[in-house]
């Protein structure tokens, strides 16, 4: 390598200016250099004929469904009698679920905003670049926090009586303690799986697994009134 | 006889006619499929050659394309059944009744639109969530991602908009819930209903609005932004497949 | 893949077929059954079964509300009842030229088209003007309760006359 005298390295925003980057290796090394390329394949026909293949699939699901089951249609609006239960569509009831327990201020605008604003900014957040498993590091002081704010989160979840939302975060949280305990060295098969997850994992984990059980519970376990029915004595 | 029809389509392909409309000519060529993708309007968005690792199913599991293709079906059925629908008040319920019984394969177009409506939202949401878990949201993928999110609202509110069209009892009631929930908002909640319904109550008006945010202006917005969200998968390096295997060469 | 496959191992017997091209035939035919089907299917959902349009029947009352040789206009359903000395027929009241109303001059005894001139006799025939065809008799019969009816999407080609 040359003398790093021989160049002078300038900062220039002239745009007429293609810019050039300048890889200095000041260590009196060789460079080491990954190899990164990759097997490539023609677009037309392996993408397009998987993507088609993919679509043909879904659509014949579809249409044998289509020709099997119709979809519902009840009496005429009548804005004079309400239906009971009057439920939104399925993606909708685990929001409606939520309505049981919370004002329309919290269950309809506010969780739903916080839900919407807490995924845009997922990307934004180093620690869910990084991903790096969550006990992995400060362990004692981690534990902690995560001692205190399920705690806190479950004693406001029992205030309200939302059983249906504590269960799930209380098995979130219980694997969350079994990943905390396993030890990363000696660890195999699942538990080592679960002690590399990132706090990313678990907080998204908890909102699948409260999505789950609050639509299941919304379509299948409610009544007339909004009242809990077993589907099996239904 | 597998000759002749090689023959017939060559004899197709090869004239001046086909050549000015299809620019990638004929054969089986390397060439010719690179073409196929880079001079086509719809599919040059496309890279000529992708990467092996991105294909395979275990990658994505196909999720996006799925979403797309349940998006297709939902306008091609969307548009037949918009020749049969009339959005006033009570006609749009007796139209429903018409697809049913009177109009032929209308119960079909009616169901497929209603399951494809459906399994989009459920393929919208896996989606979202194989992206996450694969960690295919990082750098320089964040904006996508957020796009996502954007596509996932829009999906969200056409099926809404949707689902008041029938104007049955379940349709009525689910969007007087759906707009008094709108109207907690604080500080501009009565004032983003009465926008939303265009009056105070569910009445002719909201469903004309319904209608046209759903065949329009959501539609709309929807092509835009999977626009961008195909284009940014491009610029962003294609679809994320995890950390390749690199080999370490040193001199 | 490597370019031109078909090159490569073509098959021994020209009756027989590469599994390749094979497929492309099953393919192709499957494709070509589909999209018929999906066209007879289309066209069958795109053409109406049932219109909410008035019925192409007409009640046009007894034959005594029409005095003798007259010609009388029904503006609502475009035709007009002529009763002569041997007996009714109806006429379409609708230029076939280009599809404007067309009124009964008494003075003149024709039946004129305000449009473009064209003018016929009160049995439908062109006298003069672009109009193509002459003004098509229309089907009318007796109804059991002794009205005179008319459909008005059969044009007859023999012009009979209802006699009462």
């Amino acid at each position: 390598m040359s003398d790093p005298k021989d160049f002078v390295a300038v900062l220039d925003s002239d745009a007429r200016k293609t810019p050039r980057r300048i890889a200095f290796i000041t260590k009196r090394t060789s460079p080491q250099v990954r190899v990164k390329d990759e097997d490539r394949v023609m677009t037309y026909p392996e993408a397009f004929f998987r993507a088609a293949v993919a679509i043909e699939v879904l659509a014949i699901a579809l249409v044998v469904t289509s020709l099997l089951w119709n979809a519902p249609l009840e009496g005429l609006a009548n804005p004079m009698h309400t239906p009971n239960p009057a439920k939104a569509p399925w993606y909708f009831l685990g929001l409606q679920e939520l309505l049981h327990y919370f004002p329309p201020v919290v269950a309809g605008v506010l969780i739903p905003g916080l839900v919407v604003m807490a995924l845009i900014v997922i990307p934004y957040f180093n620690i869910n670049v990084e991903a790096e498993g969550l006990w992995l590091r400060d362990k004692v002081k981690r534990m902690r926090i995560f001692g205190i704010v399920v705690v806190i989160f479950c004693v406001f979840l029992a205030v309200f009586d939302v059983w249906v939302a504590l269960v799930p975060t209380i098995i979130v949280a219980a694997f969350m303690l079994l990943a905390a305990r396993t030890d990363p060295q000696t660890a195999s098969g699942f538990k080592r799986w679960l002690v590399g997850k990132p706090l990313s994992f678990w907080i998204m984990t908890w909102f699948l697994v409260e999505l789950f059980v609050l639509t299941a519970i919304g379509t299948f376990f409610r009544g007339p009134g909004w009242s809990w029915v077993l589907p099996w004595r239904a | 006889m597998a000759s002749t029809l090689d023959q017939l389509l060559d004899q197709v392909r090869d004239n001046r006619v086909w050549r000015s409309i299809f620019r990638s000519g004929s054969g089986e060529s390397n060439l010719r499929r690179a073409l196929f993708v880079q001079q086509n309007v719809f599919l040059h968005l496309f890279s000529v050659k992708a990467r092996k690792r991105t294909l395979e199913f275990s990658a994505t599991w196909y999720l996006g394309a799925l979403t797309f293709g349940t998006f297709l079906i939902l306008v091609i059925t969307g548009i037949l059944l918009m020749l049969y629908y009339h959005p006033s008040v009570p006609q749009a319920y007796a139209d429903m009744k018409d697809l049913q019984f009177v109009v032929s394969s209308g119960v079909f177009l009616r169901n497929l639109h209603r399951w494809s409506a459906h399994a989009m939202v459920f393929l919208v949401f896996a989606h979202m969530f194989k992206v996450f878990y694969r960690g295919a949201y990082r750098p320089p993928r964040e904006f996508n991602w957020v796009i996502g999110v954007v596509l996932l609202l829009v999906t969200l509110l056409l099926s809404y908009t949707g689902y008041l069209l029938p104007w049955d009892q379940l349709a009525y009631w689910a969007v007087t819930v759906g707009s008094n929930i709108a109207s907690a908002v604080p500080v501009m909640g009565s004032k983003i209903r009465f926008l939303m319904l265009g009056g105070t109550a569910v009445n002719a008006n909201a469903l004309l609005r319904f209608y046209v945010l759903h065949c329009v202006i959501l539609p709309f917005a929807a092509v835009l932004f999977i626009a961008i969200h195909f284009w940014r998968i491009r610029k962003d390096g294609g679809i994320y497949a995890g950390e390749p295997a690199t080999e370490v060469k040193s001199k | 893949m490597s370019d031109d496959p078909k090159a490569t191992n073509p098959p021994d017997n020209p009756a027989e077929m590469s599994r390749r091209n094979f497929f492309i035939k099953m393919g192709a035919g499957s494709a070509a059954v589909a999209a018929l089907g999906t066209a007879a299917f289309s066209y069958q959902y795109l053409s109406p079964n049932v219109l909410y349009e008035p019925s192409p029947v007409v009640d046009a009352g007894k034959p005594d509300h029409y005095p003798p040789d007259s010609v009388t206009l029904d503006p609502v359903t475009a035709i007009y009842v002529v009763r002569t000395a041997e007996g009714f027929f109806a006429l379409s009241a609708i230029c076939t030229h280009l599809g404007c109303m067309t009124a009964y001059k008494p003075e003149l005894g024709i039946i004129a088209c305000p449009c473009h001139g064209s003018k016929f006799k009160t049995d439908g025939v062109k006298i003069e003007g672009p109009a193509p065809r002459p003004l098509p008799w229309l089907r009318m019969w007796l109804s059991d309760d002794g009205n005179l009816m008319v459909d008005r999407s059969s044009a007859v080609a023999i012009k009979q006359l209802v006699r009462v």
